[in-house]
């Protein structure tokens, strides 16, 4: 009976999906995206007012109108996408995974109708000492602060054979004294806080965290709750954020590859 | 059907008498604090929801000026509403076999209710402030304590598990929960009808379109609007891709958890599929942001549907023959055979619910004997096996997944024309009550409006009416066996803790 499980699960047709395919991949997140030629003020104010997080926001300055998108507030609901008149659509990509908190927000120049290209800022001195001790290989330890549970299931379908996880040399490990990171989700519940210092305790240093969707970058919806501390950063420093609500796998797997991603230096191999 | 009586011992004591005979259920308990009249506010209400002969919800409403008298000693079932009850609105009830804490741990001030209370004065303490929760003790020659959690090993939510134990076998277990509470109830407090959708989205993410549907539907209720058919007929897919989702995926934990991996990894890619059918034909891969009231923000064409349906019939069939294969794996049923018996007598003490209570004889489904939206016009199986172990649980998930492509199939074949959407009125003041069948069992939203808000909004949660039974099939088990009890179970944490 093994046997016949096993044959069948070779029969099965190869479903793995490559890493150009997967690398930034938002499809079914809902994450939105700006068309900026359609952007105008009109829309703008419109899409603001439609934000029920406080995600999208319009900024003055030097007698400029710019439109704010901060991918750590958004949790997905779409309601930009129905007011924007065709200036937001559905992200195919989102590229702002595993980055700095400041990366995650993204600028337009209402006026000209252009992205405001800024340089991301640099990643903290533990990425940099972690990337040159593990090389391909990753112990991560998932910790879930007080999530949905959302994310998590998004991070269990990391290891299914679509997107095999393994293959890069990452693993879940049981002990947070085996990790290199820490991946958190939620966030984080005034009964799960002193857990999850403990768990960042137990991480040896070098070690990273990693602070996963909409709770874990910013709070998301839960923010204000009297039961909740804050985002992850209110409890354990953060080193990269992942946005989404929940983020699909590839999200993920891009949040966790940039964070980590491999010096420049020609000798080693890259993931892309 | 709602009763409200004005003296607080009358009402109480109704709906303990109604406990009593054997034809009623403990639903849920709750309390709330605005009767939708401004006098009124403020005084505190507690809410008996009983289901009677099973076909009827019953709710019996009363103000309440002191402590009242406890219903556990009716219904085990009645103990965490009770615990909760004291918890958020600091009513006491009298002759509680174990008043302790149950929402908040030790970070949080006694006599704060947040309910009722101001709460922005509460800080966050790095430790706590020194209180010990207490367990249960268990004394002995050779009894060993084995404290596991809040974090655990693999991607799980937070809890905590105290086990007493001699050698390996487990004498008592323990769970203490709400490692996750996020004053989900409190936050929906004053939040337009349209936003409510948002949180109950999150209360279980991996249920979120049954809390969804549950959501919409109340405030549908509410203003006694329906649905166009079209939208009830793609609320009910979605209610049974979710529920084949959450089976194919347990099935293949399950499997996991005896080290039989071949199965749990193809189970995982059947359940992948399936998302990534509803990314294809929905945009989504868990059906967030589908669900509203009035009906869905998304329709599927006419042209998709036969794809669609395609996609389903061949995971479930894989799945089926995946199935087979394990039921008839003789070190599978070595280890599922027998393993973590919830009786039924237990599992009706404690009010089970859902797949859990099916397996421990106690055939209950919203889909047939609650039925709201598309699920009035037909007829659900309901399967159903007596021996409460894990091999009946998960034999009950195989069934239910069968059944719930089946009525996929036959809802895509016969799906009506017209529209997904109609308006709801944004303003106005009314109650109502809606309930599903969650892939974890009968989920139920009671909100209450005014002026186009949700002032209080209860969620009555499979998982934490479960939760309690899955100590009681512990006793007797080896220590080993678990983490395959537990996922027997499968019961949310965030959905408990919420």
């Amino acid at each position: 009976m093994i046997g016949d499980a096993v044959e069948r699960s070779l029969r099965s047709p190869q479903v793995l999906i490559s890493v150009g395919e997967l690398l930034s991949n938002a499809a079914g997140s809902r994450m939105p995206d700006v068309q900026p030629d359609l952007l105008t003020g009109e829309v703008a104010r419109r899409v603001v007012a439609a934000c029920p997080t406080s995600a999208l926001k319009i900024d003055e300055a030097a007698g400029r109108e710019y439109l704010v998108l901060n991918y750590g507030d958004c949790i997905a609901c779409s309601r930009c996408i129905a007011a924007g008149s065709g200036a937001f659509r559905y992200a195919e990509k989102v590229a702002r995974c595993g980055v700095s908190k400041a990366a995650l927000v993204r600028r337009w120049d209402i006026q000209s109708r252009t992205e405001v290209v800024e340089n991301e800022p640099a990643l903290s001195q533990a990425a940099e000492q972690i990337r040159a001790l593990v090389g391909r290989a990753l112990n991560i330890r998932q910790v879930d602060a007080g999530s949905c549970n959302g994310c998590e299931a998004e991070i269990v379908a990391l290891t299914n054979p679509y997107y095999d996880l393994e293959r890069f040399g990452i693993h879940f490990v049981a002990s947070p004294k085996h990790a290199d990171m820490l991946l958190v989700t939620g966030p984080v519940t005034r009964n799960m806080a002193a857990a999850l210092k403990n768990a960042y305790d137990a991480v040896p240093s070098p070690k990273l965290v990693v602070a996963v969707g909409a709770c874990g970058c910013s709070g998301g919806i839960f923010g204000g709750s009297h039961a909740v501390v804050g985002p992850v950063d209110a409890v354990i420093p953060v080193d990269g954020y992942i946005p989404g609500c929940p983020p699909t796998p590839s999200m993920l797997l891009t949040g966790i590859v940039q964070v980590l991603r491999p010096f420049s230096s020609p000798s080693r191999r890259r993931w892309s | 059907m709602t009763e409200t009586v004005p003296h607080h011992e009358a009402g109480v004591s109704r709906a303990l008498d109604l406990l009593r005979s054997a034809n009623a259920r403990l639903v849920s308990i709750f309390g709330s604090t605005d009767s939708g009249n401004t006098d009124d506010n403020r005084v505190r209400r507690v809410h008996y929801l009983i289901d009677v002969n099973g076909r009827e919800y019953r709710m019996f409403t009363s103000p309440v000026t002191g402590p009242i008298p406890s219903a556990t000693p009716i219904t085990p079932a009645a103990a965490w509403y009770e615990r909760e009850l004291h918890d958020q609105y600091g009513i006491a009830c009298a002759g509680h076999p174990d008043p302790r804490p149950l929402l908040f741990h030790e970070n949080w001030p006694e006599n704060v209710h947040p309910m009722i209370d101001d709460t922005s004065h509460v800080p966050w303490i790095d430790n706590d402030n020194g209180g010990q929760y207490r367990f249960l003790k268990v004394q002995g020659d050779g009894v060993c304590e084995v404290p596991v959690g809040p974090i655990h090993a693999g991607i799980i939510e937070p809890g905590h598990f105290r086990f007493s134990v001699v050698g390996d076998t487990v004498l008592h277990l323990e769970l203490r929960h709400f490692y996750t509470h996020k004053g989900t109830e409190k936050l929906f407090e004053n939040t337009p009808l349209m936003d409510g959708v948002m949180i109950a989205e999150s209360v279980s993410g991996d249920n979120c379109f049954s809390h969804a549907v549950a959501y919409c539907q109340a405030i549908e209720n509410a203003f006694s609007i329906s649905v166009p058919p079209r939208a009830q007929a793609i609320r009910l897919i979605g209610l049974e891709l979710e529920r084949m989702m959450a089976h194919i995926a347990d099935v293949g934990a399950l499997c996991g958890d005896v080290g039989f991996s071949v199965p749990a990894a193809y189970t995982a890619r059947l359940k992948e599929s399936l998302l990534q059918a509803s990314t294809r034909f929905f945009g989504t891969r868990f059906w967030r942001g589908i669900a509203v009231p009035g009906g869905l923000t998304r329709d599927l064409s006419s042209a998709e549907t036969g794809e669609f349906g395609g996609r389903v019939t061949a995971a479930a069939r894989d799945f089926a023959q995946m199935a087979r294969l394990i039921l008839h794996t003789s070190s599978v049923q070595n280890r599922f055979e027998s393993t973590g018996i919830l009786t039924a007598e237990i599992a009706r003490q404690l009010a089970v619910v859902g797949p859990v209570a099916r397996a421990s004889g106690i055939r209950l489904d919203v889909r047939r004997d609650h039925p709201s939206g598309r699920y009035r016009n037909i007829n659900v199986d309901v399967p159903q096996y007596k021996y409460g172990d894990v091999l009946a649980r998960a034999r009950i998930r195989i069934d239910e997944t069968a059944i719930s492509r089946n009525l996929i199939n036959e809802t895509l074949k016969e799906l009506p024309a017209g529209s997904v959407l109609v308006p709801v009125p944004l303003s106005g003041n009314a109650e109502a009550l809606s309930a599903v069948e969650s892939p974890r069992g009968e989920l139920l939203y009671w909100v209450r409006i005014r002026d186009g808000k949700i002032t209080r909004c209860h969620i009555k949660s499979p998982s934490f009416q479960n939760w309690p039974a899955l100590p009681l099939a512990m006793p007797g088990n080896i220590i080993a066996d678990f983490p395959l009890i537990n996922k027997s179970f499968n019961l949310s944490y965030s959905g408990c803790d919420r």
